[in-house]
């Protein structure tokens, strides 16, 4: 995949916030979020915490890490790492590329 | 400096500690002492585990492989009998010791069983440990009639996961609503009242005894003389420290271990965190915070204290419960306000209440808005100032006051 899956236009995702793209889109597993910290910058990880059935693009983003709605598990937005319990495995990180004000996705497969 | 550690307990305090302690770069021995097979998470005994959703190898802390790449040396279904602090070092029941320079008891405790006549029965359950869950969770067939006493976190966690398993549920509690210093009056109030409306038969009373009975065990509300009939009953009435080995070891103990501000209690050598810890300060005794966070904070702050590094910094307690299907949180002290302002309406989730004291957030409880919790710790923690009016103004991003920045647009 070259030039990636165009997924949303950067301004859809608000500072500090993330949106999820629906794995129809993606053909992953599973929903991937696109998560935009306070600097701009846009990342994305598989949607689904890995510790319980929550959302992370409904988590709060902040100093480059997610925070997971439900029991505040962190995870890196770059490399998906988990900072902290109850979660204790990594989130999924995938490559993301900004172009013309477009979010392109790259994602990764069999993940 | 220190060589080695001994964490005694595997909960999340004592899991906690041992993480820490490899992350802030301590290269010594390091060696964790549990009773159970392997350390496991707490919150889903009254929930998913007990309803038998998940499993005991699903709700592990960490797993197997964690332990190895952090060079963890695991002491599984080994108690310890005693603390020799003077010579280093803590002794096992089967009479081996293991050398240490530090030692930190995170032991917890035990499930309160008040000498309420007849609560001996092994009809009468607590839950406390997985084991617990397994003994009461064989109860929970459908139909059978389940009597829990008390009606805070656990208790009603446990009418909900009960409820759902097609249970009869009685809960008992003397106080109405429970939990209103925890929720605030108004949402402990509808998160009580939920109980009912998912078919939970609540009881304003205390149970004065209980008796078996033919296949079951009877129990006597105070105030009334006739007794009901149960298949089982769950006494939710809190948890006491486990403070034995403290004791016999000489430290300073008072309903907990007493620690500082780093959790080092009287003895320079054995610091004490989670449940079992309490930070007195000047001979007054502080309440302990008996929650999964807190302990997880106390186990990085001994691990800082061991490392003599400074500890991570502060943060407002926060906890969760979930009961019928909706999630709770709260951050904060919602207790120590007169000024409640309401985000949505109480009783139609998503909302949140917010506990205001001279113009800065001290406290919020949020059903279904883990946005307005996440914003309410911030706010708490970096003393940001708020208009009330903002905070439940639904238009107003809460995100956005945290970051000090008017509403702006998605540039």
């Amino acid at each position: 995949m070259k030039y990636g899956i165009r997924v949303a236009a950067v301004d859809d995702i608000p500072k500090g916030e993330g949106i999820s793209i629906d794995r129809s889109v993606t053909g992953t597993d599973d929903d991937i979020a696109l998560l935009r910290d306070d600097d701009g910058c846009v990342w994305a990880l598989n949607n689904t915490c890995t510790h319980a059935e929550a959302s992370l693009a409904e988590g709060w983003v902040e100093d480059g890490y997610v925070e997971c709605p439900l029991h505040s598990s962190k995870f890196c937005l770059k490399t998906g790492a988990v900072q902290g319990l109850p979660a204790t495995r990594d989130a999924v990180a995938h490559r993301v590329e900004l172009r013309d004000g477009d979010v392109y996705l790259f994602p990764r497969q069999g993940s | 400096m220190v060589a080695s550690v001994v964490v005694v307990g595997g909960g999340i305090a004592g899991v906690s500690t041992v993480g820490a302690l490899r992350d802030g770069g301590f290269q010594g021995d390091l060696t964790l002492i549990d009773a159970g097979e392997f350390p496991y998470d707490r919150p889903p005994l009254s929930k998913d585990y007990l309803a038998g959703s998940t499993e005991i190898k699903d709700i592990a802390l960490q797993t197997p492989q964690w332990y190895d790449d952090n060079r963890v040396r695991m002491v599984t279904e080994k108690t310890v009998a005693a603390l020799r602090p003077g010579v280093g070092a803590v002794e096992l029941g089967d009479g081996t010791t293991v050398s240490a320079d530090r030692v930190v008891l995170a032991m917890g405790g035990r499930a309160c069983r008040p000498p309420i006549p007849g609560s001996d029965s092994t009809r009468v359950h607590v839950l406390r440990t997985a084991d617990d869950a397994d003994r009461l969770g064989a109860t929970l067939v459908p139909g059978a009639r389940l009597l829990i006493v008390g009606a805070g976190l656990i208790g009603a966690e446990v009418a909900s996961t009960a409820g759902g398993l097609g249970c009869e549920v009685v809960l008992a509690d003397p106080v109405w609503p429970p939990l209103s210093a925890a929720f605030s009056s108004d949402v402990a109030a509808w998160l009580h009242g939920m109980h009912e409306k998912r078919g939970v038969t609540t009881v304003n009373s205390a149970v004065k005894a209980f008796k078996d009975a033919a296949g079951g065990i009877s129990a006597t509300f105070a105030g009334d003389s006739e007794a009901q009939s149960f298949d089982a009953a769950l006494l939710a009435v809190g948890m006491a420290a486990e403070t034995a080995l403290a004791e016999a070891a000489g430290l300073r103990v008072d309903r907990g271990i007493v620690v500082d501000a780093r959790q080092v209690t009287s003895n320079p050598a054995v610091l004490a965190v989670g449940d079992a810890a309490t930070r007195g300060a000047a001979g007054l005794s502080v309440n302990r915070s008996e929650h999964w966070e807190a302990a997880r904070h106390d186990g990085q702050r001994a691990a800082a204290a061991i490392l003599g590094i400074a500890p991570p910094a502060d943060t407002a307690p926060w906890f969760w419960t979930d009961r019928h299907g909706v999630h709770v949180e709260v951050v904060g002290a919602l207790s120590n306000t007169d000024q409640y302002w309401q985000r949505g309406s109480v009783g139609e989730p998503p909302f949140s209440v917010f506990a205001v004291r001279d113009g800065l957030v001290v406290g919020a409880v949020s059903v279904g808005d883990s946005t307005a919790v996440r914003a309410a710790r911030r706010l708490i923690d970096r003393g940001i100032p708020v208009d009330p009016a903002q905070l439940i103004d639904p238009t107003t991003d809460l995100r956005k006051l945290v970051r000090g920045r008017p509403t702006e647009g998605m540039k």
